[in-house]
């Protein structure tokens, strides 16, 4: 029973996670057909950020205020450096922000190693969970992410940002007629997705060993969270980062740690071939 | 305009053989002018430059866009080493150069058969969505072998044999730096003129249609499935033998070989030389590697952010690449010379 409690903990810890990074490149997506492979890497950021902080005598907690922010202005930057210039050509947009990727990890290298960091947890304890004790700085994670997420979904389904925006994601000529700056969109949407991911990186640091290469251990699972749930959703992430993040604690409690990523992968790329527009868009159709 | 575009092809391609044969040319005699040590170093760039000639293929001629091309490169290296060791079950005692280059390639063209079965009879699997999945794939593949015992885990398969000359590993081998040079350069020549013609042939126009307008050339009769399997399966086992080639002179294959950060490095070569010309492509490969071994001594941990650097601008700014821009350059002035020369008679 307890070891169902934890496993079940850990299960929704590293899903709530990957819910918060798809979410940010799904958003992205969706609104601007752009594929963002340095998502990873404001990841990346946002975990070093809250680091550089912690070491220079602010507080985790500052730092996990300040994380978002550095990595919106990042991604703002990047934004109107680069990614407005292929808008509408997806495969470039892959490249670019791969060599995009590619110098913040160097970036990183240059100023803090190729080596890794680790911090000390801000809260410290446990508390009974279901009768089992369970670290308290987990469940504070898992309520940031949900947190975030919450307020994303209020965001896009409540307020009228949210309305213009889904408009320019079922049409984007036709909000563009209506008057939508889509534009003016399109920058808030990039920089909203940075810090999306820079608030995931920033959240776990505590959790995690930061290197230069942590990115892409997200990056991969988040996408293919997104494309097993399905694009064109807002709800598709949730949906499949439910699926890899259950199969992967799942696999990782029963059976082996190393080899859960490794399956469940293979398993998604069979389920993204089986149902190539995504398990939450299927469910829906059959509704 | 499509006229014009025609001719406009017509052209690139004189440029293009024209730099092909120039390119032969300089390396064929470029031993005579550096140190030993630089051939081997170069052996290891040819090869690097068949890696990118499937990388081109697959890409630029026929617009699939992999992320994880690497995993027939290591698949390719993978397999020359665990014949040549003898490793294979039931097969120890083949130990046959020849026979390793065979099976590698084969290995590597049977996976891409099989994935590009599965993975491309998807209709929503194309484009960004296929280049995602083979990033997975690479990543799969990278933990498979970091993992698995048999393949000797994180530190790989060690004393890789150099190619040997007899018919099952008996012969003479050949390590020294001038005969590698060359060999390397030799397969390096003879693959990519293959690949010319096959990118010239009717398959290879077939590809180019449906890379440009795939519904239109469905709508002509052809099987695009079948096409894109086939051209992935061609690119696949070229991929294969070059990581063959690999180990045979690096004497080692490792997780490195298979994985994220190799299929990351040969997408660079290719978009900085030119995905849509073979020679700029191979180029680049070439020169990326000649220049990030010449430069690192000053530049460091600075290189790879310059790189990076020159592949975004790359990827904004000149979609045919440095060297096929180049190319393309020196073949315009060619055909306004040419045409120059006829109003003249």
């Amino acid at each position: 029973m307890d070891q169902l409690a934890i496993y079940f903990l850990d299960a929704a810890n590293y899903v709530l996670i990957l819910v918060l990074v798809a979410l940010g490149l799904a958003i992205v997506f969706g609104l601007m057909g752009v594929i963002n492979m340095a998502h990873g890497e404001f990841m990346m950021l946002g975990a070093y950020a809250v680091m550089v902080t912690d070491r220079h005598g602010g507080s985790y907690w500052l730092g996990l205020l300040l994380a978002p922010l550095a990595v919106g202005v990042v991604g703002f930057l990047i934004e109107e450096a680069v990614i407005r210039r292929i808008y509408a050509r997806v495969l470039d947009t892959i490249l670019a922000s791969w060599g995009i990727s590619l110098m913040l990890k160097q970036g990183i290298v240059l100023i803090f190693g190729p080596g890794s960091y680790s911090m000390a947890t801000p809260i410290a304890g446990n508390v009974l969970v279901f009768g089992a004790p369970y670290p308290v700085f987990r469940l504070f994670i898992m309520g940031v992410s949900l947190a975030a997420v919450a307020f994303t979904f209020w965001m896009f389904f409540a307020t009228r940002f949210g309305l213009a925006a889904r408009a320019v994601i079922a049409n984007r000529a036709m909000a563009g007629c209506l008057g939508i700056n889509t534009r003016r969109l399109d920058r808030l949407t990039f920089t909203y997705g940075a810090m999306l991911a820079g608030l995931a990186g920033a959240v776990m640091a505590p959790l995690i060993s930061l290197d230069p290469q942590m990115g892409l251990g997200f990056l991969v699972p988040a996408f293919l969270s997104i494309l097993v749930g399905g694009l064109g959703s807002i709800l598709g992430p949730l949906a499949g980062a439910a699926t890899v993040g259950v199969t992967d604690n799942l696999i990782a409690t029963l059976y082996s740690p190393v080899w859960a990523q490794l399956v469940v992968f293979a398993v998604v790329v069979v389920l993204i071939r089986l149902f190539p527009s995504g398990l939450a868009a299927r469910r829906r159709r059959e509704l | 305009m499509r006229a014009g575009a025609f001719l406009a092809g017509l052209r690139r391609l004189g440029g293009e053989d024209l730099s092909a044969l120039l390119a032969l040319a300089v390396f064929a005699v470029l031993p005579a002018f550096v140190e030993e040590w630089r051939l081997a170093e170069f052996a290891i760039f040819f090869i690097y430059g068949l890696f990118a000639a499937s990388q081109m293929f697959i890409w630029g001629h026929c617009g699939v866009l992999s992320l994880g091309q690497a995993v027939f490169f290591g698949v390719g290296a993978y397999g020359m080493s665990t014949l040549t060791l003898g490793m294979i079950p039931g097969l120890e005692g083949v130990t046959s150069t020849w026979l390793g280059l065979l099976f590698a390639a084969a290995l590597s063209a049977g996976l891409a058969f099989l994935l590009g079965w599965f993975l491309f009879s998807a209709p929503r699997l194309q484009g960004a969505f296929f280049g995602i999945v083979m990033l997975a794939v690479a990543f799969i593949a990278e933990r498979l072998a970091i993992n698995w015992d048999f393949l000797g885990g994180l530190n790989g398969l060690m004393n890789v044999p150099p190619i040997n000359l007899g018919l099952n590993g008996d012969g003479a081998e050949i390590w020294e730096s001038l005969p590698v040079y060359y060999i390397a350069l030799g397969v390096l020549a003879v693959v990519a003129a293959l690949l010319r013609r096959v990118i010239a042939s009717s398959f290879g126009t077939v590809l180019l249609a449906i890379r440009e307008r795939d519904y239109r050339t469905r709508a002509l009769g052809y099987d695009i499935i079948r096409y894109r399997v086939l051209a992935f399966t061609l690119a696949g086992g070229v991929a294969g033998l070059a990581g063959a080639l690999f180990v045979t002179q690096f004497g080692f294959a490792s997780p490195a070989l298979i994985g994220f950060a190799l299929s990351a490095e040969v997408l660079i070569w290719v978009a900085v030389g030119g995905r849509q010309s073979l020679v700029a492509a191979i180029l680049g490969a070439v020169l990326v590697r000649a220049l990030e071994s010449g430069l690192s001594a000053q530049l460091g941990d600075y290189w790879l952010l310059f790189l990076g650097a020159v592949f975004v601008a790359v990827v904004l700014l000149l979609p045919r690449g440095v060297i096929g821009e180049a190319i393309h350059l020196a073949g315009r002035g060619l055909g306004r010379l040419s045409s120059g020369h006829d109003t003249d008679q």
